[in-house]
């Protein structure tokens, strides 16, 4: 591809306190539109990388660009900069998150939570952002649901709203923090079906996920991590089907019981 | 001595307007230590080491002593280093210092009960802090609120009697010179206490409302703002 990288991480690391080394230098380059899983153990450093993308973790070294602009630093004249609160959190408005816990706002309905960002990021007026919200909720198919309050929405449906939460600032880029982990098993399905359609738009994701399933019918490419490091990545049907390394072969040994 | 509460009727304008001078300094010494303990309380959570020392040693000193020594103290002992206040003035001060270090330590406990992940979550979307604060923190932290800070407004009406020993005129000072003159104390007393326990009741009764209010996922959306969503038609 010829394009510009829409992510791009360099020798990032993350330490936390003395001991744990969260990142031990990864470097990873998601094209824009591409579909990128990330497997491995729990404290591989999954979540924290996903969460150094947009700054909630502030990486100890190293550097993350997200379609061509540096992540939370100002570059140039010599010494980099931390960026101050606004321009960090223009810089979020483009990048969805979409968290383990759902972490929907339970003092909002549904729909109250999709245009949120709409009305106090992007200043839109209330009407506006909620016809987009109500685009939005047909979208993860919650149109029967969007002035009902999260407390009286299963995991998946709130899932789905978190998703449409993120799409509506039409982000760049999607990240999803093992998003179905929490999920009774049966609403599984739901969630990811939703995140399929959103991948079929050429959104570009990353997802860190223990669905193997998903990461092989979905992903252009799996990332193995281990340890805080990038231990193998590829093509789906070479990361499942005929795996390098011994320790992402005992991975796979383990999860694809 | 025969009880008799028919005494009390001459005295209710009396009494009456004494409870309006209670109602003046505990309403506004709370005002005032409700914004003074969410700065105090923000500044207690900051990442600044000095703030949040010198809001711990507040708290510390002024939760830590009676506020009948703040009183005597404002009123009594700063004009020695030559500041004098007119009694309302002086326990406006004293009763706004010390419920700034009760309201301070509630506050905090409601901003810190919101999960970090819901704040993440609004970071996520592009807020910046103030308006996390406002949409997100605020709104969720008054339901842990609600409870101890109105517990802490009804002990702070009682406390305000505490304001009679610097000659403040309100209801338990003028209970007091009823009495005094009139050797009726069993009446003017009983008088007086019914008077706080009408003021400490409305307080329960704020509470009770708040505390339905903030329901808001049982209550559901307004018919307001369902239109303000396009939920329902305009005219619907």
């Amino acid at each position: 591809m010829a394009e510009a990288p829409m992510i791009e991480v360099a020798g990032l690391t993350k330490r936390f306190g003395e001991s744990v080394q969260a990142l031990a230098g990864i470097d990873l380059t998601v094209q824009p539109g591409e579909v990128v899983c990330l497997i491995g153990p729990s404290g591989s450093g999954k979540s924290t990388l996903l969460r150094s993308i947009n700054f909630l973790e502030v990486p100890s070294g190293g550097l993350v660009r997200v379609a061509g602009k540096r992540v939370g630093f100002r570059e140039g004249e010599g010494r980099e900069r931390r960026l101050g609160g606004r321009e960090l959190a223009a810089q979020r408005a483009e990048i969805g998150m979409v968290f383990q816990l759902f972490q929907l706002w339970p003092h909002k309905s549904a729909l109250e939570n999709v245009i949120l960002g709409l009305v106090e990021v992007r200043g839109m007026a209330l009407a506006d952002a909620a016809r987009i919200g109500h685009e939005l909720m047909a979208k993860v198919d919650l149109a029967e649901k969007m002035d009902a309050f999260p407390e009286h929405l299963s995991g998946g449906q709130r899932q789905r709203v978190a998703i449409a939460r993120a799409l509506a600032m039409r982000p760049k880029v999607m990240l999803f923090d093992e998003p179905t982990s929490a999920l009774d098993p049966e609403l599984v399905g739901e969630v990811l079906a939703v995140m399929e359609k959103v991948a079929a738009e050429g959104m570009t994701m990353v997802v860190a996920t223990h669905e193997m399933g998903f990461a092989r019918r979905v992903s252009h490419r799996v990332v193995f991590m281990d340890q805080g490091r990038i231990v193998e990545q590829g093509p789906p049907e070479q990361i499942f089907g005929n795996p390098q390394s011994e320790r992402l072969k005992r991975f796979l040994d383990r999860v694809l019981v | 001595m025969n009880i008799d509460f028919g005494f009390v009727i001459p005295y209710l304008p009396i009494l009456f307007k004494a409870a309006g001078m209670t109602i003046i300094i505990t309403v506004l010494s709370q005002a005032i230590g409700t914004v003074l303990g969410f700065f105090f309380a923000l500044a207690r959570m900051s990442n600044i080491p000095v703030l949040r020392g010198v809001v711990w040693t507040y708290v510390l000193i002024f939760r830590g002593t009676p506020m009948l020594l703040h009183l005597f103290y404002i009123y009594y002992a700063a004009p020695a280093v030559g500041i004098t206040l007119e009694p309302f003035t002086a326990a406006i001060v004293a009763m706004s210092l010390s419920t700034t270090a009760y309201n301070c330590e509630i506050l905090r406990a409601g901003l810190q009960a919101v999960p970090r992940g819901q704040i993440e979550a609004a970071q996520a979307v592009g807020m910046t802090w103030p308006r996390i604060l406002r949409t997100i923190v605020i709104p969720q932290a008054l339901r842990v609120i609600i409870v101890p800070y109105m517990t802490n407004f009804i002990s702070h009406t009682k406390g305000s009697s505490l304001a009679s020993v610097i000659t403040v005129p309100e209801l338990m000072l003028t209970a007091q010179m009823i009495y005094s003159s009139t050797y009726r104390a069993i009446e003017i007393l009983t008088a007086a206490g019914a008077i706080y326990l009408i003021l400490t009741s409305a307080l329960s009764m704020v509470q009770l409302w708040l505390e339905r209010w903030l329901r808001y996922d049982e209550r559901g959306l307004s018919r307001r703002r369902r239109r303000q969503l396009l939920l329902i038609e305009r005219h619907g």
